[in-house]
């Protein structure tokens, strides 16, 4: 029968290349000789310099270019030499989570339509509870909670198309230095929840420019800026995932019809030692700012044109029965 | 000749220190007249103890060797809990205050040493908050310290582990088979020297008393696929049946040849006539060492030849069904077992504890250099050579080879090893009674050792020229191939000018 000479059942092939192989696979990772031996495992495993890219990985870089520009790069860290022992070639393994892959070989993403940590842009959730009525595990419950109104600040501007600060009601002022950490915080490697940007108060007088409030978090009162105040609600709409009992299937994010819903690519970041730890508030599975600002922005945009013809079409109709 | 170190001497001999005291000290007592054999009694617990303990200890180290050298064959670095992972933590948090379990407030310094090693020396930094609280192995993300605990660690696993019987079994059998296995096992360390010094017995005929011993555990083996009441168990043991014999008989024909080459039937004398005569038994008998190897893998099940076990097929074979300390104890059975065969191995083709080029190295007396190499101990250079034949064979050959089917152990071991065993058998007695001139073998405790596999005249012939032979038999068979057919390249492009070597538009 005519074989492929790598085929051939014969002793060479059978005995003596496994061990040959093994034996240079085991002495390629030791100090001093390593080096010599990785030579002898040929191009397809880059042991002569694995340190830097080969010519493989340095294409298919360049041809994800969009996605990542690091067509220059020569240097895969994830085969550097040990520091402890400096001649050591180390095996070649990702040492995860001291490591992670997308970090060193960023070609390599997790696809985008990967199921994974569940996240939610909260701002342009409308309650519909579609996602709700669709889990197969009853995994999502709707809830409220104290939060800011965003569509007083849509269209960029403070356009006073949500609410407006009343006495008896909330209100929030920005911390910027959280605002700031919000920018860099990463919900995967943090395995905690996302600071609050925002410091709410109750609001108990307003007079001219200014407004007596009381804080949430200290109890004082205060009196502030009419400017600086946004008007906040207790009764926005939120919620809680129970991933414990969630199965990936991505039902909830098909049946959103304001595209606020997400299974995002991220594998991480949803493990925890009690089952307690698995209920996922709305702080830990939002989208964060710097992901979605367009997103929010352009539905915000949406919902402000929309709003803002109702209005005009509701003068109009004051305007036509006045004149009437 | 006899290693420098005599522990067996030191117990058991009469006039020595450890008896004499315990006649003197029974003197005028009721006991006196006895006291001999009070002596040699105690003697002979105190040395076997020893030794058990040196085999069980040692027994860890090709463990840890397995471990090891696998996860550099597969590009991992292996097992890593090492005995750092009892204190290290994060910030005082460890791997559990184990401490406080121990009675009396004993553990109570112990915690104290572990809270001031963590605060000192734990993980503290702060890139890795949550990893370094799971995983405590290592020390920022490196690992620097051997994972020899690993073994320690299993055992107490299995240690606390439930014992279950599945309903269905017979459940006598299901019970006794394990020890059954385990006793034989055990009883393989009693006949195996590790200097002439240092062994727990010696009889007569302890190659004989291996073979017979070795021959145990396959019984039990059926027994607990049998009473197990499990498809996969009752395979597994059926195989385990069904290819004894293919290796067991090949076995059998190779110590015979190795009896006959050293012309003894005890262990501790063919190691003194492999030095006598001049020649480890290997450069006599390649091809009966290789047998060896060969036979010795399929006694002791391991890949390749562990069919009765096959894990993809069969889920554990015929040990599936035991969990707990009984799955521990067989575990540990079978790797005794294995370290049993390297230690044989050692014993009649490397020379025992004999130190390599031992005659030639000791017997110079340049500034007293040979004197100081033979003050190596002879149990350190068996359990080298134990250690190296087990890494380089067990270890390596489990790891490159595939598993081979039921079918091809039999018609390897029927039509090739009994043959070749029978060769060997053949070429041992051609060896032993016509190249083998006894009167130039030396003194058994003469350093130098003798010159008896001479031939025309020149030294050390025989050997030589044997193992010259073999491995151009080995490199005739590693290059045994039609070259005159052609191959059909089904799998790749076939290319009629190989790239590189055409250069457009001047061909």
């Amino acid at each position: 029968m005519p074989m492929h000479p790598h085929a051939q059942p014969n002793f060479r092939n059978l005995f003596w290349y496994p061990f040959k192989i093994t034996l240079i696979t085991a002495l390629r990772t030791f100090p001093f000789i390593g080096k010599r031996f990785g030579k002898k495992l040929g191009d397809y495993h880059n042991t002569s310099h694995p340190e830097f890219l080969d010519d493989g990985s340095r294409s298919r870089a360049a041809s994800s270019v969009v996605m990542n520009d690091i067509s220059r790069q020569e240097f895969a860290p994830d085969r550097v030499t040990s520091d402890l022992k400096p001649t050591l070639w180390k095996p070649q393994t990702v040492q995860y989570p001291y490591e992670r892959l997308e970090d060193m070989e960023p070609w390599l993403f997790v696809p985008g339509n990967y199921n994974g940590r569940i996240g939610v842009i909260w701002e342009t959730c409308t309650a519909c509870k579609m996602c709700v009525n669709i889990c197969p595990n009853d995994c999502l419950h709707m809830t409220t909670e104290l939060r800011v109104d965003v569509l007083d600040s849509a269209d960029g501007e403070d356009g006073g198309l949500g609410m407006e600060l009343e006495v008896g009601k909330y209100a929030a002022v920005e911390k910027p230095e959280v605002k700031a950490e919000l920018e860099e915080f990463n919900l995967v490697t943090a395995h905690t929840d996302a600071p609050d940007e925002w410091r709410f108060a109750e609001v108990l007088d307003l007079s001219g420019d200014t407004a007596t409030v009381r804080w949430n978090d200290s109890g004082e009162e205060a009196i502030v800026s009419q400017d600086e105040l946004r008007p906040a609600d207790d009764q926005i709409v939120s919620g809680r995932i129970d991933l414990g009992r969630c199965m990936f299937c991505g039902l909830c994010m098909e049946s959103c019809g304001f595209t606020s819903f997400f299974m995002t690519n991220e594998y991480d970041g949803m493990s925890g030692f009690t089952r307690q730890d698995l209920w996922f508030d709305a702080s830990r599975t939002r989208v964060l700012p710097g992901v979605h600002q367009e997103a929010v922005d352009a539905e915000l945009a949406k919902r402000a044109s929309k709003e803002r013809t109702k209005r005009a079409k509701k003068a109009a109709k004051e305007a036509a029965k006045g004149d009437a | 000749m006899d290693d420098k170190y005599d522990l067996v001497g030191f117990f058991l001999d009469k006039e020595g220190v450890f008896r004499s005291n315990i006649i003197k000290l029974l003197d005028g007592t009721a006991a006196e007249e006895s006291a001999s054999s009070i002596s040699f009694a105690a003697g002979t617990f105190a040395a076997v103890n020893i030794v058990f303990l040196m085999l069980f200890f040692s027994q860890f180290a090709i463990l840890w060797i397995e471990r090891k050298a696998v996860a550099r064959m597969q590009d991992r670095y292996g097992a890593t809990t090492a005995l750092r992972s009892l204190w290290v933590g994060e910030n005082g948090v460890t791997a559990g205050e184990w401490w406080n379990m121990l009675p009396f407030g004993a553990g109570k310094p112990v915690g104290a040493i572990n809270k001031w090693l963590n605060k000192k020396y734990g993980n503290r930094d702060e890139n890795f908050p949550t990893v370094d609280r799971v995983n405590n192995r290592s020390w920022m993300g490196k690992t620097i310290v051997p994972g020899f605990f690993q073994n320690v660690a299993d055992g107490m696993k299995f240690l606390v582990k439930e014992h279950m019987v599945p309903q269905r079994a017979d459940k006598l059998i299901f019970e006794v088979s394990p020890f059954l296995i385990v006793s034989s096992t055990l009883l393989i360390l009693g006949m195996i020297p590790l200097s002439s010094g240092i062994y727990a017995t010696n009889p007569d005929l302890s190659i004989l008393y291996a073979i017979a011993i070795f021959g145990i555990a396959p019984i039990g083996v059926f027994f607990a696929g049998w009473s197990s009441n499990n498809k996969y168990t009752l395979i597994g043991g059926i195989r385990s049946a069904a290819q004894l014999t293919a290796y067991e008989i090949p076995l059998l024909l190779t110590l015979l040849s190795v009896a006959i080459l050293s012309g003894t039937f005890n262990i501790i004398e063919s190691i003194h006539f492999q030095h006598a005569a001049g020649s480890w038994n290997i450069f006599l008998m390649p091809l009966g060492a290789a047998l060896f190897l060969i036979t010795m893998i399929a006694e002791v099940e391991r890949v390749p030849f562990d069919m009765p076990e096959a894990e993809a097929e069969l889920v554990e074979g015929w040990w599936t069904e035991y969990g707990g300390m009984r799955f521990g104890m067989l575990f540990m059975a079978e790797y005794i077992r294995t370290y049993a065969a390297c230690f044989l191995f050692t014993h009649f083709f490397l020379g025992g504890w004999h130190l390599p080029l031992q005659g030639t190295i000791g017997s110079i007396e340049f500034l007293g250099l040979g004197g100081l190499y033979l003050l190596i101990p002879g149990a350190i250079m068996t359990l080298i050579k134990s250690w190296l034949v087990f890494l380089i064979v067990f270890v390596w050959a489990r790891f490159a080879l595939a598993r081979i089917r039921t079918d091809q152990i039999l018609e390897f071991g029927w039509r090739m090893l009994l043959p070749l065993a029978v060769l060997q058998l053949v070429l041992s007695l051609v060896y032993r009674l016509y190249l083998f001139n006894p009167d130039d073998m030396s003194a058994q405790n003469d350093v130098a050792g003798g010159m008896a596999w001479d031939a025309f005249g020149i030294p050390f012939f025989v050997p030589a020229a044997t193992t010259l032979f073999w491995i151009g038999m080995f490199w005739i068979y590693l290059n045994d191939e039609d070259k005159s057919v052609a191959q059909e390249r089904m799998f790749h492009v076939q290319t009629v000018e190989p790239a590189g070597t055409v250069v457009p538009g001047q061909e």
